[in-house]
């Protein structure tokens, strides 16, 4: 293994090449590791979901916690109106969440630590979210980038302001998921290198360090999971409760 | 017990539990999250401002002065994200 703390966000081929027309589609780690942790969302709350006993096991408590925090959460911030939404926006935490955390086992790989794959959800969830607001209030979904009360000199220059701002949406929601899992990630690779390289005599400093980061980054790991989901709710809310 | 006994006790602990909500840890945590969360929102504004200058340079041929103007106008997009997630905060 390389001592490299960036080789761990290699991608690399898993199994055969697949190729559709141009395109690579081919299987690789980062993949594989998509498919484990749906596949872990789907078996746990599968089972948390089939005995629906009275009084809960750990299995159901945990599906019947997740449950009514995001339920929680939802009507927090976007009301009631958005209910509608809520197996997506819970299926989305709970995705990145278990990315998030499986890429906390050492030796897997973070499938949240990688732009093109936070970028592609938050851009899912911004064109989403337009839709929405164009199907809710027609072309008076425009009205969010003028704000009432501004003097009619100051208009074009508000409306290109709001809308930098609207389309920034997808930018931050993506770059704060995947900063904040590569930042964690490296600095958790670069405390390892110290502990080898300074040995038995000076290792155990890096080595506290890195029990402690390893603490912070699985806060970090949850906390960035909850922030992608309540700014999804904020953007949903935005859409369907206009007020300008 | 009493009934009136096990009535006040009743109370004591309901105003207990009520005063509990807004826990502290819960605060800590997510201040952080809050914090990032300002930082990026400021960022991103300009960065899309300036790819929109960029891109809109190359189409009309006025290779410096767009990505200048878009860059201000992203920045002060970008200090208007940051005092709407303020606002919102508060509520």
């Amino acid at each position: 293994m390389a001592a490299n703390p960036m080789y761990q966000f290699n991608v690399y081929r898993i199994g055969p090449e697949i190729k559709l027309g141009e395109i690579d589609i081919s299987f690789t780690n980062a993949s594989l590791f998509m498919v484990i942790s749906s596949l872990a969302v789907l078996i746990i709350f599968n089972l948390g979901a089939k005995k629906k006993s009275l009084i809960p096991d750990k299995i159901q408590l945990l599906a019947e916690l997740s449950y009514s925090f995001v339920s929680k959460m939802i009507s927090d911030t976007a009301g009631s109106k958005a209910k509608p939404y809520f197996s997506f926006i819970f299926s989305l935490f709970m995705f990145v969440l278990f990315c998030n955390m499986f890429g906390m086992i050492p030796y897997s790989f973070t499938v949240t630590s990688h732009i093109i794959v936070t970028f592609t959800l938050a851009s899912f969830i911004f064109i989403g979210v337009t839709v929405i607001g164009f199907i809710k209030h027609g072309l008076g979904y425009l009205k969010l980038f003028v704000p009432s009360g501004v003097p009619i000199i100051l208009l074009p220059l508000i409306v290109v302001i709001e809308i930098i701002s609207y389309l920034s949406r997808p930018v931050s929601l993506s770059v704060r998921l995947f900063a904040n899992m590569m930042a964690g990630h490296t600095m958790m690779k670069v405390f390892g290198g110290f502990v080898i390289s300074l040995g038995i005599v000076g290792g155990w400093l890096p080595l506290s360090f890195s029990v402690a980061l390893t603490g912070l980054e699985i806060l970090v790991a949850f906390l960035q999971a909850y922030v992608f989901a309540i700014l999804t709710c904020i953007y949903l809310n935005d859409a369907l409760n206009l007020h300008h | 017990m009493s009934e009136d006994q096990f009535k006040t006790r009743l109370k004591i602990a309901k105003n207990k539990a009520r005063s509990k909500k807004p826990s502290k840890s819960e605060g800590s945590s997510s201040s952080m999250g809050t914090a990032f969360k300002m930082s990026t929102e400021l960022v991103s504004a300009v960065v899309v401002g300036t790819i929109i200058g960029f891109i809109l340079d190359n189409w009309f041929g006025t290779k410096p002065w767009l990505i200048l103007i878009f860059f201000f106008v992203g920045v002060i997009a970008g200090i208007m994200n940051v005092v709407k997630s303020a606002k919102r905060m508060q509520k």
